[in-house]
């Protein structure tokens, strides 16, 4: 700052402004839009899963670039927390990006955003995706989203800490609870069953226990939060509470944090997804675990089974070809398993579960799959349930009833 | 006249020479402060020197923490080995092009001062010294923009810089944070203009100078310290702002620090040595810019009050 | 009017730059505020003002609000009793002074977001050292700490913390900077008329102070009303809405919920509020009145 003084005052300041503002203002680029001189370029806005996440996407990009020279991609990566506010400003703005990653999608369709996957898919391509998994991407028949990685849950058991404790693996919820009690008498800081219901990913853990008590979300025409069913598994997670089977402050607790304790030994039992099994790997190899079924009711097996979308908006309608020719090159199976390997997930087409049988690690989560039951995302209010029960479900863990609170969340779901 | 401030700079041209009679006055200054009430300065200053370098220590020491260590349930509080490569390794991360993200932020903070200060000074040193019809609406004009939520804002500013074919460069976010740190600093710089006597402009003028003069020679070197306030304001938060960033901008490269700090969040876990050593990295620029100034800003009207 | 075209090369360019970066989407907010628009974005029509009953007649509103008031309140006036007491030690003269200066400025320097999330993380339970240090001095019995960002009164109390912490440099610096200004005749004239050192202070320095404090607190009651980072970091994780401010609802109405215009209807609520405060603020303090 100071040659600004010594030239004096503020004639220099305007003349530094106008010479900066000429020099650096212009600086950045611009983003081509639409096709060019023959070239069409693709928007691709995607979510981080992980460390590998960008690099993935580079490597895929780079491989159908050089298959398709006249094809361009641009690539967004953002983080999950900024992702959807960055989609709503784009198209609230016009600019939707052609190809986007993202969970719910059933809002988009019914905005008539989306082109329907078949319009952007090879039939043999479309043929691949699991049918269970494309039922699941339909709204009123027509396919939005394009099925990408899927996950299941299974309960994560420290078994060190279980036979300290002298427990059993549970099957049950009673057996569950007699469990988790036995490992928190342990004391030192040692929690029976890590229970996140936290804002980062309360949803899952309602379905884990409401929907292991018999009740559901509802389906694509109606959300039924507050039913006898749901009750009696909310009820149950206020029992566990009470009786201290659970970490401190269960209610505010968010899941990786608590993932992050369970990996270093200090956490009984807790669900966790494939994943999991990778940071376990590269975090604490020498913990002592093993992965089971997640305890229910009546001891029923099921899982809960989620999947997120690729999906292209309908902006420009000769772009349709290249969004064809991208997702035709990203599903072959070439392509596709190492990216799922890479992020430790579950492929969603029936190449790539071919592929993928021989993986040990995933073996406990694609034995369940079968019994997998899904998030209503082809609901329209699917969006406004989701953010409900990471508002509100923590409230079981404090002095409202089970039924207030899922009152609550139906309210809320309802008025949105 | 020399105004003898408590400042520390040992006022040189005092006008009261130093006598048995001024020893009160006399106190004022660091050689004659008795040693008790000096150690007791100085154990203050220990004490706001911990209290406001804590957070960041936490998350220096983290910065150079193994990313396991940062999340161990048996937490230390300083690293068992330091990892100081975490500072090489994080410019070549896949994540986000680091190097680029800080020439971006540098560029935009600086331009969006410099702009300000072109814009608010005139407008500061007008209103505070002329008196004209529509001079109250055009302050409150200039506030009403700062009491926005700017995250409603965003998607307004995303469709207008479409508009403008803007978008996703330097010059959109060297526009935005200008306008809005523009009330703060016009508001900052008033309040110092406003605080010098009238009579010094007046002298001025009756001595033939214009209005110009008068702001750039008489002054400018009494206002320094609001000036420098106002440039410090500015820069610190267009240096940190997200809200519009993150929609306005969306190459990696193009992207400020703040935004880029943000994609070492995955979605199950966070390389939280690179987020704190991210971190560590965008604060030293800004204290290094206040080094420069502070000087400025606390010596400003010993050397400048010379009537 | 003939004065106002004189003054116009004077604030011309700063009318200028406001108009063509902030009216437009100061005018979508309000616009937005009026319509029903999807979770995708798309805009389905107008509802008139069927927003602000919908957000005005939401059962926390007014829990909130008043949460919001003591927020600002509290914030802002602990962070201008602190920021005199620290600009009247850094005025004074001592061996490393510099650094001390230079410390105070770090929180400023610092993105806002990180410092809350620093602290944030040493508060957390298991991993966080500030917790480990509470363990280690015997404070807390349980051996993981206590979840401090996990009840709403706690983890609000924090964030008031934080926000009053990392809005001290700019006040500090704004008083100091007023300081340099205040003539130092004067103080001595008080002293030679054998005014005591607070006495001075009260009736000679800090009249002197007040066009730099009186804007320095404007300022800060416009940034910590709409100060979202730090409530959102702090309070994130906490189920319901018991530690919610207008801008954290804003946030919630934005983000989780997606509803633009239920945000866009709180906003322009938020906005006449904090108009409102401003207003009685400058009717009793008078900040523009000092010449």
């Amino acid at each position: 700052m100071a040659q600004y003084r010594r030239l004096g005052g503020i004639l220099a300041i305007t003349l530094a402004t106008t010479t900066g503002l000429t020099a650096c203002g212009f600086g950045g680029t611009t983003s081509d839009e639409g096709t060019d001189g023959g070239s069409t370029t693709l928007d691709l806005l995607v979510p981080s899963y992980s460390d590998a996440t960008q690099g993935q996407w580079n490597d895929v990009i780079a491989g159908f670039e050089e298959a398709n020279p006249d094809i361009k991609v641009n690539l967004q990566v953002e983080s999950w927390d900024n992702l959807e506010s960055v989609i709503a400003t784009k198209i609230q703005g016009g600019e939707a990006p052609d190809i986007y990653n993202g969970g719910p999608f059933a809002g988009f369709a019914e905005d008539e955003l989306l082109y329907p996957v078949e319009d952007v898919t090879s039939d043999e391509t479309y043929a691949d995706f699991q049918p269970t998994f494309l039922e699941n991407a339909q709204v009123d028949g027509t396919t939005y989203g394009l099925p990408f990685i899927a996950s299941a849950r299974a309960l994560f058991v420290n078994d060190a800490l279980l036979e300290e404790a002298g427990a059993e693996v549970p099957a049950t919820w009673d057996e569950l609870l007699e469990s988790a009690k036995k490992v928190s008498e342990l004391g030192g800081g040692v929690a029976g069953y890590g229970m996140p219901l936290g804002s980062e990913e309360a949803q899952a853990e309602a379905a884990v226990w409401l929907w292991g008590g018999g009740g559901s979300f509802g389906d694509s025409e109606a959300i039924t939060i507050d039913t006898p069913e749901n009750l009696a598994g909310a009820e149950y997670i206020k029992t566990m509470i009470d009786e201290g089977a659970t970490q401190a402050d269960a209610g505010a607790t968010d899941r990786s944090p608590l993932f992050d304790i369970f990996v270093q030994g200090k956490i009984g039992m807790q669900v966790g997804l494939p994943p999991s099994v990778g940071q376990i790997e590269s975090d604490n190899p020498d913990l002592e675990y093993s992965i089971h079924p997640i305890p229910t009711k009546d001891g029923e097996p099921f899982t809960l089974g989620v999947a997120d979308h690729l999906m292209a908006f309908q902006n420009d309608g000769d772009k349709q070809e290249a969004i064809t020719a991208f997702f035709d090159y990203f599903y072959t199976a070439d392509v596709y398993v190492p990216w799922v390997q890479a992020e430790g997930f579950l492929p969603t087409t029936v190449s790539g579960s071919e592929a993928l049988s021989g993986e040990e690690a995933l073996a406990p989560f694609l034995e369940v799959l079968p019994d997998a039951q899904f998030y209503p995302t082809t609901n329209p209010d699917w969006a406004a349930t989701d953010s409900a029960f990471k508002a509100l479900f923590g409230q079981l863990d404090g002095d409202k009833s089970a039924k207030d609170v899922l009152a609550e969340i139906q309210d809320q779901v309802d008025a949105g | 006249m020399t105004a003898i401030t408590d400042s520390g700079t040992t006022p040189k041209k005092a006008t009261r020479p130093p006598s048995d009679s001024r020893q009160r006055v006399r106190k004022y200054t660091a050689d004659q402060v008795p040693l008790g009430s000096l150690l007791l300065r100085m154990f203050a200053g220990l004490v706001v020197l911990v209290v406001f370098l804590l957070p960041y220590l936490i998350m220096f020491f983290g910065s150079v923490k193994t990313k396991a260590e940062i999340r161990s349930v048996d937490p230390t509080y300083f690293p068992t080995e330091w990892h100081w490569e975490n500072y090489a390794t994080m410019w070549a991360t896949p994540e986000t092009p680091l190097l680029q993200n800080l020439i971006s932020t540098l560029v935009i903070s600086l331009c969006a001062t410099l702009l300000v200060l072109a814009v608010a000074l005139p407008a500061a040193y007008y209103t505070a010294r002329f008196r004209f019809s529509g001079r109250l609406v055009f302050l409150f004009l200039v506030i009403v923009t700062q009491m926005v939520q700017p995250a409603v804002l965003t998607s307004g500013l995303f469709r207008q810089f479409i508009a403008l074919g803007l978008l996703d460069t330097w010059a959109a976010m060297i526009l935005v944070n200008a306008a809005f740190n523009l009330s703060f600093a016009v508001w900052i710089m008033h309040s110092f203009f406003a605080s010098i006597p009238k009579e010094v402009d007046e002298a001025a003028q009756i001595d033939g100078a214009g209005t110009f003069t008068v702001l750039t020679k008489i002054n400018l070197p009494l206002v320094w310290p609001g000036i420098v306030t106002a440039v410090v304001f500015t820069f610190v938060a267009s240096w940190n702002e997200f809200a519009a960033s993150l929609v306005l901008l969306t190459t990696a490269g193009n992207q400020p620090l703040s935004v880029a700090l943000t994609k070492f969040v995955g979605q199950y876990e966070t390389s939280w040595h690179y987020v704190f050593g991210v971190s560590i990295v965008a604060i030293v620029p800004v204290v290094l810019l206040f080094m420069m100034i502070e000087k400025r800003l606390v010596g400003g009207l010993v050397a400048g009050s010379v009537k | 009017m003939k004065d106002l075209l004189k003054a116009l090369p004077w604030i011309g360019p700063a009318v200028a730059l406001i108009a063509a970066v902030v009216l437009f989407p100061v005018g979508l907010m309000f616009w937005n505020s009026t319509r029903d628009i999807s979770q995708s974005g798309v805009d389905d029509g107008g509802v008139g003002l069927a927003n602000f009953a919908t957000v005005v007649g939401f059962q926390y509103f007014w829990p909130i609000l008043g949460r919001t008031v003591v927020w600002v309140v509290v914030v802002v006036g602990c962070t201008l009793i602190g920021s005199l007491a620290l600009a009247a030690l850094l005025n004074k003269a001592f061996p490393g002074r510099r650094l001390v200066r230079m410390a105070v400025i770090v929180p400023w320097a610092a993105s806002v977001v990180m410092t809350t999330l620093v602290v944030h993380y040493g508060l957390e339970p298991y991993f966080g050292i500030i917790n480990s240090f509470l363990v280690d001095v015997g404070l807390i019995s349980t051996p993981e700490g206590y979840g401090w960002t996990r009840h709403p009164g706690t983890a609000f109390a924090w964030a008031m913390v934080v926000a009053v912490f990392v809005s001290l440099p700019f006040t500090t610096y704004t008083i100091l900077a007023g300081l340099q200004t205040v003539p130092g005749e004067t103080v001595e004239a008080a002293r030679i008329d054998g005014a005591g050192g607070l006495r001075t202070y009260f009736s000679v320095v800090l009249p002197q102070l007040r066009g730099a404090v009186s804007v320095a607190v404007l300022i800060n009651i416009i940034n910590v009303f709409n100060s979202l980072p730090i409530l959102r970091v702090m309070t994130g994780s906490i189920p319901g809405y018991d530690a919610d401010t207008i801008m954290t609802m804003i946030f919630k109405y934005m983000q989780n919920q997606r509803q633009i215009d239920l945000a866009s209807a709180l906003s322009v609520i938020a906005f006449l509020v904090v108009i409102a405060i401003v207003a009685v603020y400058v009717r009793v303090v008078r900040p523009l009145e000092e010449v």
